[in-house]
């Protein structure tokens, strides 16, 4: 059943008074002298949400690793855990994910004690559509996508993200906010200003690492 | 021959200081405009260059200046630059008629702030405001390209339309003026105690119509009407090229008539007026300034009041828009006059 929805005609003493002209400028009128709401970029920026699909990052060996299938993966590959260095076990998932394939570029490479670490892991941020499929696919937690949201370069080598870049941004990522609660958004000032009519105080969520769940 | 030559001096200084000022107030005026939108809209506007943006018109005008100057092909290039002078040449012209304040002595020489009071002005205002269209219409045509003259054709039908009412509306201060001077009907407000919005407030509505329509402002910006024509006529334009035609539309014209308008309707340069009792200025303290500022304040506050309507009205279509001209507006108008014959020489005369 389509149910007909009109607005009720004017009637003639509200045309010749031009009433509805004068409700959309009163209105127009209030917010011309209310507050503004812009957030001026360059100058004030916003917390991206801590989910944020930005550049990308590996996360470094540092005793959070997902358990027990990250020992699982390391032992299947052989792979030489070095604290502080990248978590990659080189199982090529990512580049399976992927839409693109060919803007991972990943070898690794072999140890003289015979076990094996990642030594290059190049990803063209050319191709990439922030798609993140490749951190879905991640089994041991190492890709991941960062708040990371000004990615602007002077040239197309530097969209470029090479292994030190990676773990570079990902010991900030997780220096930063790897212990925040997972939360659409947080409650900077910034988003203070700008939503203040509609303040919520969130639960305080319990913070507890990745392999306890 | 002093007196010629002190007549052309004095002509000489009004001209340029009235070009100074229209041309670097329409300029300032988009600022104005981008920051009444902005903050309709909760946005605070240009912000970054200068103080609250107030270098921003400089910024454009750097911008529009040097940047390439295309021209499309099997255009007509005389054409095609001709209506840039059409547009710009007679909106400019139209504040030759427009009185400032009232006749002053300097050194001995009595000066009028109105550059030609002549006796048919009003008849002037609308032959150049006619004008506007032949711009246009040139515009489209000139550039070859199919929106332009879509955008053109529309405007030609608007100004067609809304002309026959404008002049129409103005019947009625003028039949109570008695007179065609712009310098004369003040006087003769100043002298009869008497704004015409008073008794004339259909006039008025008609006559604000009229100017939306004519400078294509909203609710009748149907010529440019962006989400359908991109920008009308101005499409093929480019540079400064481009920047004068909505300088020239929407902040010169604007500004002209808000100033027939003020003369027309709120008395010039007269304060702030109680019917029939006589005139109160609370500006008083600035002495033989006060009627510059009157008038200018009017104007400001009548330019206000254009922009305020632009960024709240949504755009009529075509049909419309020349309905409510014919159907409405000119049927209002000549009632009004009618009215106002009949009722005029009973009070005055």
């Amino acid at each position: 059943m389509i149910k007909r929805v009109t607005a009720k005609p004017l009637s003639w003493l509200e045309r010749a008074l031009f009433i509805d002209f004068i409700k959309g400028l009163s209105v127009t009128i209030r917010h011309a002298f209310s507050r503004t709401i812009t957030t001026h970029y360059p100058y004030e920026k916003l917390t991206p949400p801590k989910r944020f699909r930005g550049f990308f990052a590996h996360k470094v060996v540092d005793g959070n690793e997902p358990q027990p299938a990250y020992d699982e993966w390391v032992e299947r590959f052989k792979i030489e855990v070095i604290p502080g260095k990248s978590r990659c076990v080189v199982c090529m998932l990512c580049k399976r994910a992927c839409p693109v394939p060919q803007l991972f570029e990943i070898e690794g490479k072999k140890l003289e004690n015979g076990r094996r670490v990642v030594s290059v892991f190049n990803m063209n941020l050319m191709l990439c559509t922030f798609c993140g499929f490749c951190v879905d696919a991640c089994p041991v937690d190492c890709l991941y996508q960062t708040d990371i949201h000004e990615t602007a370069s002077y040239t197309r080598k530097d969209s470029i993200l090479d292994l030190e870049l990676l773990e570079k941004i990902g010991k900030d990522w997780q220096m930063r906010r790897e212990n925040e609660p997972d939360r659409i958004w947080i409650d900077d000032s910034q988003r203070d200003k700008l939503w203040h009519e509609n303040k919520v105080k969130l639960p305080e969520a319990e913070i507890r690492g990745r392999h306890e769940w | 021959m002093e007196s010629v030559v002190a007549g052309v001096v004095i002509a000489v200084i009004k001209i340029l200081v009235i070009l100074g000022i229209v041309l670097g107030v329409g300029a300032y005026l988009t600022w104005v405009e981008r920051k009444v939108a902005a903050h309709i809209q909760r946005r605070p506007g240009p912000m970054v260059v200068g103080w609250h943006g107030l270098l921003q018109p400089i910024a454009d005008g750097l911008k529009l200046i040097t940047k390439e100057d295309l021209f499309p092909r099997y255009g007509n290039k005389f054409l095609y630059n001709l209506a840039i002078v059409l547009a710009l040449v007679p909106a400019t012209l139209v504040f030759a008629v427009v009185p400032f304040g009232p006749e002053f002595e300097l050194f001995g020489y009595r000066i009028k702030p109105i550059l030609t009071d002549v006796n048919v002005a009003l008849l002037l205002v609308f032959g150049l405001g006619s004008l506007a269209v032949y711009a246009i219409a040139i515009a489209g045509w000139a550039s070859n390209s199919k929106y332009p003259l879509i955008g053109s054709m529309r405007k030609a039908g608007i100004i067609i339309s809304y002309e026959v009412a404008i002049t129409f509306a103005v019947m009625g201060p003028l039949i109570l003026a008695g007179t065609l001077s712009t310098y004369e009907i003040v006087q003769r407000q100043i002298e009869q105690n008497l704004w015409y919005i008073w008794v004339q407030p259909i006039a008025f509505v008609v006559f604000l119509f009229s100017l939306l329509a004519e400078t294509g402002r909203v609710p009748f910006d149907i010529q440019e009407a962006e989400a359908e024509l991109v920008t009308g006529f101005t499409v093929e334009y480019g540079g400064m090229k481009f920047g004068l035609f909505p300088l020239v539309e929407w902040y010169v014209e604007v500004l002209s008539l808000s100033a027939i308008a003020v003369v027309l309707f709120f008395g010039g340069w007269s304060p702030i007026n109680i019917p029939f009792m006589g005139f109160v200025d609370p500006l008083f303290f600035l002495g033989p300034f006060s009627p510059y500022v009157w008038f200018l304040l009017k104007v400001t506050v009548l330019f206000l009041f254009i922009l305020w309507l632009h960024w709240t009205l949504p755009r009529y279509r075509i049909d419309q828009i020349t309905e409510i001209a014919w159907k409405v507006m000119l049927p209002l108008a000549l009632i009004n006059i009618v009215l106002t014959a009949i009722i005029a020489p009973v009070v005055w005369r």
